[in-house]
């Protein structure tokens, strides 16, 4: 992969972003008596106020784990739509250390919590990337198939055996203790919580690690041509299951968070389909560690603003799900379209 | 000894009329498949046919009429799979998961008002009342039930015995080679997967319209998902459809059954059969058939990595 | 072209809330967690609010549905709060504790939720004894079966939905001391396909009436009706769905009583409680019967009905056993309040697990 010229890397997300407005605004016309000032209520509720700023990081926080756990596995050439599942599964795992310590200090339940949901999170990637470097098994058709797995073993812990029987039904465990709370802060009236300068953190250091460091490299190699990367040492099993074993902690630490920060508590719909649009923002940012933050803040602003279209404009929540897809599919051919054109 | 045979029997039908829509679906995926192109968009598609299909029938009281529609809606919305990937040449597994958001937000949106309407769903089979002994297999055998059996072999036989089917397949194994024989890969990638559109929104449509009879946002509930996933179990190969969507459709059968008879294990637990047994059959084969297996080679390209 | 754009500046500004807070009226807003128009659960609670719109003056409601039970209600009902809203309806059971969260962080607004057992200063709760219509539409099933197998499709195995199994149960086995009922559940509040399946298979065991417990009821009683055996219904009067099947059924009447709240916070004698209504308040209707009810049954139903009002009969009254044979009331005595909101056993009769 060349790396693109100055000029294209600001022309092409600007031309993505214009072709946004203009798709969002079409789709709003055609449905709308008043599209622009849909348009205005859907900015108004992703970004217009601390409170709605707020909301917004608490989506684009699993969003962007999510792509960041479907870009690094692309950099070797694995497609996974696994997150949601991981997701889960981390949050199931964590919640076990979280029951089994509930009356222990932080310093010890959040390290446990965290290892637990990682280690959960990095099974469920480990094994499709196992399937495929072993017995050469389709990742992306497992994931698929785990991902349901996943929620329904979660189902099967909050209704069953971890169900808090003080919720007279309700399916949940017992909320989580303090101690197992990320701290967050409030600047100007809008509360970051902690793990999304984790999230950030990560991107950072993936996008160090992959852009300057020999494994980085090998990984591009093992894309490029696994023929030629396994001759130069580099083994294609070893990486396979790295690689997803860790884009699983990510996501499996974006569910101890949701159980954790956001719920409060383990609980069914702990996603709201992060995983898919933690993939949709992976292939905006073109597989860019760095670009996925960005696009997460927009993606979870844009998931955010749902609720305010359908109060203020009368619009189904499903207006954003529409516009999600429609950006996703004009920025995919956009860069088709300029792809082709340059070559 | 009677009863269990009544039992299996019962299963079979029970499984059958569970797995017709995700039947119809893997029959499409599988044609898609068969000329290079994958398309995790069918769940998608799948949505539009069964919002379509319901709104048309609800709409015009002739559930024929909204088969129809289910399966327009279903080919133009894989219309846009084919832009992204065939004009576009957009990565397939990307192109297909747009798709899939477009599907499931378009559905959700436009099928809103169609939430709890009352249809006119296809009558009853006739002789219900003087053959009982027979009723339930007639109760199984609804119309898209009948036409998913019967477009299963025409198209194992269109595809292994005839002249396109024979284009069709050489395209998916190679471009290149199709083109030398005069061929335009486009053209018959375009068909293959507009064909897979249209049995995806036949598939949405045999839930929403024949099935249940019910529309709401999301009803499929990853059934398209899974129907591509079958695809490999059936190792691209259409007379395996069946039994591939059986795996499905059986085990979904067997484990509300097993609960109907006091079976004490949690039905969460039962719910991820399946989803795990077609997993556990994809090992299995992957064994036995490693690497190509019946893989068209042009998918390998794209199973390999990112374009 | 100007008065457009004008327009548009203007609608902005109505939409993104900062009007509304002005306007006199009383803003009431519901929060449903699936579609308005199922035909079920969340119709229900849509009816309860067009009757306030229409019956206490100076209302207006707004509503948000397909919410899920998590984080995103509490902030579509702070996003509702902040547009003016000073009455929330938080009509699903899973929303309980994130309205007590808003309910400390907005003291002046006034929640009321529906079903749950926890209550705060300014968070009333709202629920009706529905089990007494599924006692009843239990009789009429009982007398209607000709193979004693009855069938219950229920969502998941949690107190509201064993209650009503059981209830039903009783109601069958007071007319048919034989009759069974078979469970079957879908792990899932709304899955149409499961649903479908679910009630094929109770049917091919040889149930010949099916009851059900899901958010929207029509899949069941469409199914039941398309393989031609009798089906009771739930949450709304669904008899159009099953012209020749329909028994009876049981439905919520939440007008009144949510009108009754609305109009207290605006008098400012609104007090949090929990509110219990029941078959004689009106709060819990019985469906009219369908055809397949005999006119001995009906007769037996209707007094049943009347002995319920009229405080001479319960349905919880003992002896109660359990499915393995445990006593859990023996007779003379009746099950208390807090046993029916924490219910996790299934009465001798019903096959099925509760796990």
């Amino acid at each position: 992969m060349t790396e693109p010229s100055v000029l294209r890397r600001y022309t092409v997300p600007l031309a993505a972003g214009v072709l946004f407005v203009a798709v969002a605004l079409a789709f709003f016309a055609l449905n709308a008596p008043a599209p622009f000032a849909v348009f205005g209520a859907m900015v108004q509720g992703a970004y217009g106020d601390g409170f709605a700023l707020s909301i917004s990081l608490v989506k684009a926080t699993p969003i962007l784990l999510c792509a960041l756990s479907v870009a690094l596995p692309a950099r070797m050439g694995l497609i996974t739509v696994g997150a949601e599942g991981q997701l889960y599964f981390g949050a199931l795992t964590g919640t076990g250390a979280v029951l089994g310590l509930l009356h222990a200090p932080a310093w010890e339940l959040l390290p446990a919590m965290l290892g637990a949901a990682l280690a959960g999170g990095a099974l469920w990637g480990a094994v499709p990337g196992l399937l495929r470097a072993r017995l050469s098994v389709n990742e992306t058709i497992v994931t698929i198939l785990l991902n349901y797995v996943a929620i329904r073993l979660v189902d099967f812990v909050v209704y069953g055996p971890w169900k808090n029987a003080a919720n007279l039904g309700w399916p949940a465990t017992v909320s989580f203790p303090a101690a197992a709370v990320f701290p967050a802060f409030t600047v100007h009236g809008t509360t970051v919580h902690a793990e999304f300068l984790v999230a950030c953190a990560a991107a950072a250091a993936l996008h160090g690690l992959v852009s300057r460091s020999r494994w980085g490299l090998s990984l591009t190699l093992l894309r490029s041509n696994r023929r030629a990367a396994s001759i130069a040492g580099v083994n294609y099993a070893r990486n396979a299951v790295a690689v997803m074993a860790i884009a699983g902690m990510l996501a499996g630490f974006a569910g101890i968070m949701q159980a954790a920060d956001v719920q409060g508590r383990l609980q069914p719909d702990i996603s709201v389909g992060y995983g898919l649009s933690g993939f949709l923002v992976a292939w905006l940012a073109g597989q860019n560690f760095l670009r996925i933050i960005p696009l997460s803040l927009l993606m979870g602003g844009l998931t955010a603003s749902a609720d305010a279209l359908q109060l203020f404009a009368q619009l189904p929540f499903a207006s954003t799900v529409v516009l999600q897809g429609l950006l996703f599919g004009s920025v995919l051919a956009l860069n088709g379209w300029l792809r082709r054109s340059k070559a | 000894m009677h009863a269990a045979v009544v039992f299996l029997a019962q299963l079979l039908l029970a499984g059958v009329r569970s797995s017709t829509p995700v039947l119809l679906v893997l029959l499409g995926e599988t044609l898609t498949q068969r000329v290079g192109v994958i398309n995790l968009g069918v769940e998608g598609e799948m949505l539009v046919g069964a919002a379509g299909g319901f709104a048309i029938t609800a709409v015009t009281g002739n559930p024929w009429l909204g088969l129809v529609a289910a399966m327009l809606a279903g080919l133009l919305l894989s219309g846009a799979h084919a832009l992204l990937c065939l004009g576009f040449k957009v990565n397939q597994i990307a192109s297909g998961v747009c798709v899939l958001t477009l599907g499931s937000g378009l559905s959700a949106y436009y099928g809103a008002p169609y939430v709890g309407r009352q249809i006119a769903g296809f009558a009853n089979p006739s002789g219900f009342a003087s053959m009982p002994a027979l009723a339930p297999l007639l109760a199984a055998l609804t119309p898209t039930v009948v036409i998913a059996l019967a477009i299963t072999p025409m198209i194992g036989v269109w595809l292994y015995k005839t002249r396109t089917g024979l284009i069709w397949r050489t395209v998916g194994e190679s471009t290149e080679a199709a083109r030398m024989v005069g061929i335009k890969p486009w053209r018959v990638q375009l068909a293959g997967i507009l064909a897979g559109g249209l049995l995806a929104g036949l598939g949405g449509a045999a839930l929403s319209v024949d099935y249940t009879r019910t529309w709401v946002e999301g009803m499929t509930a990853g059934r398209g998902l899974v129907a591509v996933g079958l695809v490999v179990v059936a190792r691209w190969n259409p007379w395996l459809a069946l039994p591939a969507a059986l795996l499905f459709g059986g085990s979904e059968a067997l484990y509300l059954r097993l609960q109907s008879l006091g079976v004490t294990v949690s039905p969460y637990l039962l719910s991820t059969l399946p989803y795990l047994i077609p997993l556990a059959v994809l090992l299995g084969s992957y064994r036995s058939a490693r690497r190509t297996g019946g893989m068209p080679q042009e998918l390998t390209s794209i199973f390999k990595g990112v374009q | 072209m100007k008065s457009t754009i004008l327009k548009q500046i203007l609608l902005t500004a109505l939409l993104t809330g900062s009007a509304f807070a002005a306007t006199a009226a009383t803003r009431v807003g519901y929060v449903y967690v699936g579609p308005k128009t199922d035909g079920g659960y969340n119709y229900a609670q849509d009816q309860g609010r067009l009757y306030v719109q229409a019956h206490v003056p100076g209302t207006r409601t707004m509503m948000a549905e397909n919410v899920p039970e998590n984080e995103n209600v509490e902030q579509v009902m702070e996003r509702m709060i902040h547009s003016g809203a000073t009455v929330i309806f938080a009509t699903s059971y899973g929303y309980l504790d994130f309205a007590l969260k808003l309910a400390q962080k907005y003291p002046n607004v006034v929640f009321m939720h529906c079903g749950g057992a926890k209550t705060a200063a300014n968070l009333g709760t709202y629920f009706a004894d529905m089990d007494q219509a599924m006692y009843l539409a239990g009789m009429a099933a009982g007398a209607a079966t000709k193979t004693g197998k009855l069938g219950f499709v229920g969502a998941h195995p949690i107190p509201q939905v064993l209650r009503d199994i059981n209830a039903f149960t009783r109601g069958a086995r007071s007319v048919n001391p034989e009759a069974t009922t078979h469970v079957v559940w879908t792990g899932s509040w709304s899955d149409p396909g499961k649903e479908a399946a679910a009630t094929n298979s109770l049917i091919d065991g040889g149930v010949d009436v099916v009851g059900m417990h899901v958010d929207s009821p029509i899949t069941v009683i469409q199914t039941a009706e398309k393989r031609g055996v009798y089906v009771v219904g739930y949450h709304a009067d669904d008899e159009k769905f099953a012209p020749h099947g329909w028994l009876t059924g049981g439905y919520w009447n939440w007008g009144p009583m949510m009108a009754s709240f609305v109009e207290a916070a605006e008098a400012h004698t609104w007090k949090s409680t929990q509110s219990n209504g029941d078959l004689r308040d009106g709060a819990v209707e019985l469906s009219p019967f369908g055809p397949g009810v005999s006119a001995a049954s009906k007769s037996r139903i209707l007094q049943t009905e009347k002995a319920i009002e009229g405080g001479t009969f319960s349905v919880w009254q003992g002896p109660i056993v359990k499915q393995d044979g445990g006593d859990v009331v023996a007779a003379g005595a009746t099950l208390l309040q807090a046993q029916l909101d924490s219910m996790d056993f299934l009465v001798r009769g019903v096959v099925g697990s509760t796990q």
